[in-house]
């Protein structure tokens, strides 16, 4: 566990980032940085406003107000797939593949710089398209077999359990290889075994100096992959530290036990996020 | 009608072949990018009603006319394009139906432009009756002179035209195929899984979409020119939504997301609605011709329900694919 942040610049700012819906404001002013190379865990209560600051960062919803720097430059507001070309991309709390395509076409859509890609290159341009597509087969079926699922590489995707789809997803991710990914809820619905290797995939994006923000809710898996933690409460950041700082700090204990009190529910507050 | 009058049957093929294009003009806008346009006729009435009234109206060459009417069939296309492309797919469906149905109550609606009900005929004012194929016509009979002297007999014209519209129907068919397979169509079939997943990856999802709906609108306007040709005469109601429904039916029939299934359904669909029309052996010669019409449209329902029954992936489509959900 690293007790501070490292040294890296911060890769990604957002400064009083606001979002309604209707008269519920999800994120009310919520201001955090992520430094680059390191792994930074979202956490809060359920309703908190976690997966709306993903989906506001990742251009999935527009802000109403408030800016996001990434690599210093602003993309709040910009369109989901131009923010994931900027290098930001994301991971969903439930696993988005393509089903009917196979595992192997879902890992080779992740890439980018493909020409073919563009009308007719195939036709201008087939070998330069051709020769783009083998190093594309070539990386995705190392991937695969990193994430272990490249005896499925010719399985239709829609026939992955829930886990092995998150694991596709991340592999997608991977694919397009981003700066910075965000994970939303990785290791919820996910089998034992199967998290514990997303785990260490995760940990190893770092070493790649790939820069991580996940949202979690199992509190020893962000202790122990995390070296910062940002708390977040009622749409607003509360708390930001090492993960030790978080855990003795009061108003991130009063966040956590004192919804419990007012919702007067046993149990730890997890499981899905608003 | 004898069950085997060539004639007959070599007509079936020319509208079958014509279907075809019809259809693939539909697969790359709903097989391909998962747009499930209702409104797919409206591409080929725009077309055929363009080239009609330029050529005679205008008298504008025929090649041009052709030319413009694709292009007309595009500006449709992004016309409706622009609310389209941001609805959902159930959205997408009833106002592209509603798109079509406007193409043709403004055909029916404004007979200064269009001829009105008469269609193509009252191009002309009235008491003259209006011809837009004439070149058309002219070209088909040197091609089938031509053959008929490479072949050492005579053969029908429509034979030429089946032969014409098969073989621009291969060539458009394995033409997208190869776009299928490429990065490109790669990305468009993401988008008909998850959009939002392929945005997620940095895929540009309007741009795409666009792509697909104007491509579908030139196959679309290639069909209706080839039909118009080949009926010589049009109105409104040859462009019904039905039309629209047959080129679902055919790409179903074949199998769904499967290129080469649409000749395949193309063929399978005309036969089954064709062919029905020579079931005037006994004992449903007792019936009189009027009423076996409408038995037969009851038919070729029921043929089409027990083939989906026994076998709803397709002629060629795969099982496994259909029973994953999106």
């Amino acid at each position: 566990m690293l007790a501070a942040p490292r040294g890296g610049a911060v890769l990604l700012e957002i400064h009083d980032l606001g979002k309604s819906f209707g008269g519920v404001a999800a994120v009310d002013g919520a201001s955090f940085g992520v430094t680059e190379g390191s792994i930074t865990a979202l956490i809060g209560p359920n309703g908190a406003g976690k997966t709306t600051v993903f989906n506001l960062v990742s251009g999935f919803i527009r802000p109403d107000r408030g800016t996001v720097r990434f690599a210093g430059r602003d993309v709040a507001g910009a369109r989901g797939d131009a923010v994931a070309r900027a290098g930001l991309v994301r991971a969903f709390q439930a696993p988005r593949v393509l089903t009917r395509m196979s595992v192997l076409e879902n890992m080779m859509l992740g890439a980018k710089d493909q020409p073919g890609e563009r009308l007719g290159m195939s036709w201008i341009a087939p070998r330069r398209v051709a020769k783009r597509e083998r190093e594309v087969h070539a990386r995705a079926l190392e991937l695969l077999h990193l994430i272990r699922l490249a005896d499925l590489a010719n399985d239709y995707a829609g026939t992955l359990s829930g886990g092995q789809r998150k694991l596709l997803e991340l592999g997608r991710a991977l694919m397009s290889e981003p700066r910075m990914i965000l994970l939303d809820e990785p290791m919820a619905g996910i089998a034992p075994v199967l998290g514990q290797q997303l785990l260490q995939h995760i940990r190893d994006l770092r070493t790649r100096n790939m820069t991580v923000c996940v949202i979690e809710h199992d509190m020893d898996v962000v202790m122990s992959i995390s070296d910062r933690v940002i708390v977040m409460d009622e749409g607003r950041v509360i708390a930001e530290g090492t993960p030790d700082e978080v855990q003795r700090d009061e108003r991130v204990i009063e966040a956590y036990l004192g919804r419990l009190g007012t919702v007067g529910v046993g149990g730890p507050p997890r499981g899905d996020a608003a | 009608m004898d069950f085997l009058n060539p004639a007959f049957w070599t007509f079936v093929a020319v509208i079958a072949g014509i279907y075809a294009i019809m259809a693939l003009g539909l697969y790359v806008q709903f097989s391909l990018a998962g747009l499930p346009n209702f409104g797919h006729v409206a591409f080929m009435a725009t077309a055929a009603y363009v080239m009609a009234i330029l050529v005679v109206r205008y008298h504008v060459p025929l090649a041009l006319a052709s030319l413009a009417a694709v292009g007309a069939a595009v500006a449709v296309g992004l016309l409706l394009a622009g609310p389209a492309l941001r609805l959902r797919a159930d959205y997408l469906a009833i106002a592209t139906i509603a798109g079509g149905e406007i193409i043709r109550y403004l055909a029916m609606n404004l007979p200064e432009l269009t001829g009105g009900p008469l269609g193509s005929m009252g191009l002309a004012g009235p008491g003259n009756i209006a011809m837009y194929n004439q070149d058309w016509m002219a070209l088909l009979n040197r091609l089938t002179g031509a053959l008929s002297g490479a072949l050492g007999h005579a053969v029908s014209r429509d034979l030429t035209m089946a032969l014409l519209v098969w073989i621009l129907a291969g060539l458009l068919i394995f033409v997208f195929w190869r776009m299928e397979r490429s990065p490109w169509g790669r990305v468009l079939k993401a988008i008909r899984e998850d959009e939002v997943a392929a945005a997620a990856v940095g895929k540009n999802v309007f741009a795409f979409k666009l792509q697909a709906l104007i491509f579908g609108a030139i196959l679309g306007a290639i069909a209706g020119l080839l039909l118009a040709w080949q009926i010589g005469i049009f109105s409104p109601e040859d462009f019904q939504p039905t039309l629209t429904f047959y080129a679902y039916l055919i790409l179903i029939l074949g199998g769904l997301n499967r290129i080469w299934a649409i000749p395949v359904g193309a063929v399978l669909f005309s036969v089954l609605f064709s062919g029905t029309r020579l079931l005037n052996f006994f004992p449903l010669s007792l019936i009189d011709s009027g009423n076996r019409a409408f038995l037969r449209l009851f038919l070729v329902g029921f043929l089409l329900v027990l083939f989906m029954a026994l076998r709803p992936q397709g002629l060629l489509g795969n099982r496994k694919e259909l029973i994953l959900e999106k």
